[in-house]
């Protein structure tokens, strides 16, 4: 099992879309954790995510980038707390140390906490499930009209690194079988050796694709499907209202001096909307009509 | 005469490491639709022929050429890889470094791709390709999810779809198991017959390809030796390199049989015309009973101790399923089974790489194993420094101590690598897995041997094989897993002469009368052949 989700196909709507579509649909979503600091906004793009994940079968995935999120968020939080020294509300008194007082306050903890749930939807967004439910060859396709050989060398990177990271799993359990296990940085120096000859396998491999050819590939039309259209409203509605919202100014957050936290009918109506608009094109009898194999 | 599709004219080639020549004065004309077959010892200059044929070789590897090698009409030396593609397809040993796309379908489509294809051009392409080869059904999966056979198809798949007129093969099956091997072999052959594309393919197994192939040509020390129809061939390899022969063929030359059959059906039709009369294959006959042979050797001190071990994986299948089995020291056993079967587990488990999830393992001392891959136990830059001075010796590598891992051959690695294991030994049991893959016969009778040495000082062999020819040389006994047990057991002559596939080429000519040339030679010369 791979701790990074890995994409899989599966029978949803989501993975059925193009993956342009897929990808807005996504990258809405972290667009709410880009213009919001409210934590009611940013729990509610949140739950879109996390109910999106579970519609589209990648729910695990999902999780399993928040678990890989959680930890930096957590980094985000104590070190504001504890670097910023703003805020009315003392919660401990520290004393002189390295020639500064080191005190955290309420609204620093807040703010770093609000700074983390950002990164949290950020990464539920776009390396959970954007990772796990978007074809990156079809992504990248799109890419390789504008620059093909990046393109590639994107999706080769996307591509060695489970190769590699089997090569590195083999080597440790052959290390495991030598009688005398040679030191870390020997078989840290042989992995990247066979990295660098799969690289030059892979690289051969290509000139024979006839990869120095490298022609521009033709642009692709295929039509609208009607999970493409679903998801597209979609991904344009949570676009929409984040950023009319924005504009409008709900989800007004102040930290310092005290924490004022605006929270009336138009903050709740959206974090309302963020999970019913995650979970809206992927319900219903429609969302799973020619869904297989996609 | 139809223009050939390759033509070399004393074709020579050395890499830039100063190695000395790999290819020699090379001279040869490939006739469109024709099916060749590259034979020859490890180092013999297979592979860096088909790499010149499809331009790497000067373009990618850089080095020295001589002489004129020109394919489809581009002449190798001013013309890469690239524009060669073209014309022919390549597909290279390892499957998982020559599939490129993550996804089976974007595969196909990246070299039409390359060449600016229209969309509608590389949706029909793809589709008749991928139905063609038999891969439509993997068409949306992902290139991480396919077993190394499924992988292969892909790769030729991909190396055919813009539909070239050569296709080039480096040992492709030397990664498979015997039945995925002998599909893509035949899947070559429809290939070549409906398509009508001239297939090239370097292959070390010459009795699972010669019966598809319409010529041999056999390189030595970067020479082309011999240049044939595969009978032909096999009567030049029976008498100029016998390591370069197939089973049944090495049957009739020692039988004194004039027939060099390229095939079993061949072999058999010699037999009869010989006067041989061989009874219908009877059926498999069952494995002894393992129980019996262990009340005969139960009060001997056990090597490897394995009882009713299970290996269970969290989300997914029971690998082994209550396994029992016992080593004595000093014994030679082969563990066959098809891929999935669980050898390698079972090897892991006995060793402690892995823990069962049920049962017990008991090891009358320290246990060696060689996993799969070679290079993995080779970490330094010199090969004294993984095996010791000893080590290097042990493996036939006198005098080439300071030599990097990385430069030595498929075989020499093999053998490098087992010294490396072996390093701290007295070992109660040596295990190897797949130990022969991509091996020449000539490695493998080496690697027979240093098996029998370590037998002779009383370590209990078991290797992990589905090579049943190289079974049948070294082994005792065969141990046979099918579904996470032992599904057969005994001596070499109880499980491999009536098997249906796990047996010997001349077990399947004889009938199961003999399992090894010499075997079978014997008792055609003593009793059957008149004269």
């Amino acid at each position: 099992m791979s701790f990074v989700p890995v994409y899989r196909s599966r029978p949803s709507a989501l993975h059925a879309a193009r993956a342009g579509v897929g990808l807005a649909f996504c990258c809405a979503f972290a667009l709410v954790g880009a213009l919001f600091r409210h934590p009611l906004l940013l729990a509610g793009a949140l739950a879109g995510i996390v109910v999106a994940g579970a519609a589209a079968g990648v729910g695990r995935e999902v999780g399993r980038s928040l678990k890989l999120a959680l930890p930096f968020a957590l980094l985000l939080a104590v070190v504001n707390a504890l670097v910023y020294q703003g805020g009315d509300t003392l919660l401990v008194r520290g004393g002189e140390f390295l020639g500064r007082r080191w005190e955290v306050t309420l609204e620093a903890t807040f703010e770093g906490a609000i700074n983390g749930m950002r990164i949290v939807v950020l990464i539920a967004a776009l390396g959970g499930l954007m990772s796990a439910a978007v074809d990156p060859d079809e992504l990248l396709k799109a890419v390789r009209r504008v620059s093909f050989r990046s393109a590639l060398t994107a999706t080769l990177a996307t591509r060695l690194v489970p190769v590699l990271a089997r090569d590195a799993g083999r080597k440790g359990d052959a290390v495991r079988c030598r009688p005398d296990p040679p030191g870390r940085l020997a078989v840290a120096r042989s992995t990247l050796a066979s990295a660098l000859d799969r690289a030059v396998d892979v690289a051969a491999a290509l000139e024979v694709r006839g990869y120095a050819l490298a022609g521009r590939p033709a642009h692709r039309a295929p039509p609208w499907s009607r999970h493409d259209l679903r998801i597209a409203a979609t991904a344009v509605a949570v676009a929409g209202l984040a950023i009319g919202g924005a504009v409008a100014g709900v989800g007004r957050v102040e930290s310092y001096p005290t924490i004022e936290l605006a929270l009336g009918p138009a903050e709740i109506a959206l974090a309302a909307a963020f999970v019913l608009l995650g979970f809206a094109p992927l319900a219903g009898r429609a969302a799973r009509l020619g869904v297989a194999g996609a | 005469m139809p223009e050939p599709i390759a033509r070399a004219r004393a074709f020579s080639y050395s890499y830039p490491d100063g190695g000395g020549a790999s290819l020699r004065d090379v001279s040869l004309e490939l006739e469109p639709g024709t099916f060749t077959v590259l034979a020859g010892l490890s180092g013999s200059g297979k592979s860096t022929l088909l790499r010149a044929l499809c331009g790497l070789v000067p373009h990618f590897h850089g080095g020295e050429v001589a002489g004129e090698l020109v394919v489809g009409g581009l002449d190798v030396r001013t013309h890469g890889p690239g524009e060669l593609a073209a014309v022919c397809g390549t597909v290279f040993q390892e499957p998982e470094t020559q599939v490129v796309m993550g996804g089976v379908r974007a595969e196909l489509e990246l070299p039409l791709e390359h060449r600016g294809e229209p969309p509608a051009a590389v949706g029909r392409a793809v589709e008749e390709t991928a139905i063609s080869l038999g891969v439509a059904h993997l068409l949306e999966r992902r290139t991480d999810t396919l077993s190394g056979g499924e992988l292969q198809r892909v790769a030729i798949a991909a190396a055919m779809v813009h539909g070239p007129a050569l296709l080039l093969l480096d040992e492709p099956t030397s990664q498979l198991d015997p039945v995925a091997g002998d599909e893509l072999v035949w899947l070559l052959r429809r290939l070549n017959e409906d398509w009508g594309t001239a297939v090239v393919l370097a292959e070390h197994r010459l009795e699972r390809c010669l019966p598809a192939a319409d010529r041999v040509v056999a390189l030595v020390e970067g020479r082309v030796a011999c240049d044939a129809p595969p009978r032909d061939y096999l009567a030049w390899a029976a008498e100029a390199a016998p390591a370069l022969a197939t089973p049944a063929a090495k049957l009739f030359s020692l039988a004194g049989l004039p027939e060099r059959p390229a095939s079993v059906k061949e072999a058999r039709t010699g037999l009869r015309a010989a006067g041989v009369e061989l009874s219908a294959s009877p059926p498999p006959t069952p494995p002894r009973a393992r129980r019996k042979w262990w009340a005969r050797n139960g009060r001997r001190p056990l090597a490897l101790d394995i009882r009713g071990v299970w290996f269970e994986i969290e989300d997914g299948p029971s690998v082994l399923r209550g396994l029992d089995l016992q080593l004595l020291p000093g014994e030679r056993v082969a563990l066959m089974g098809r891929n999935g079967a669980g050898k390698s587990t079972l090897l892991r488990l006995a060793k402690g790489v892995e823990t069962p999830t049920r049962g017990r393992v008991a090891r009358g001392g320290e246990v060696a194993l060689l996993l799969q891959n070679p290079g993995d136990f080779l970490i330094h830059e010199h090969a004294v420094e993984d095996a010791g001075p000893g080590g290097v010796v042990a493996a036939g590598l006198a005098g080439r101590e300071q030599a990097n891992p990385r430069d030595l051959s498929g075989g020499e690695r093999q053998r490098l690598a087992l010294e490396v294991v072996l390093a701290g030994g007295p070992y109660a049991a040596v295990l190897l897995d797949e130990p022969t893959r991509g091996m020449d016969r000539a490695h493998k009778d080496r690697l027979a041997g240093r098996i029998e040495e370590l037998a002779e000082a009383n370590a209990a062999v078991m290797v992990a094989t589905h090579d049943t020819e190289f079974a049948a040389s070294f082994a005792e006994r065969i141990v046979l897993l099918g579904q996470g047990l032992v599904i057969g057991d005994g001596t070499p002559a109880d499980v491999l002469a009536g098997g249906r596939h796990f047996s010997t080429e001349v077990a399947r000519v004889t009938s199961g009368a003999a399992l090894m040339p010499e075997e079978g030679a014997r008792m055609l010369t003593r009793e059957e052949v008149p004269g």
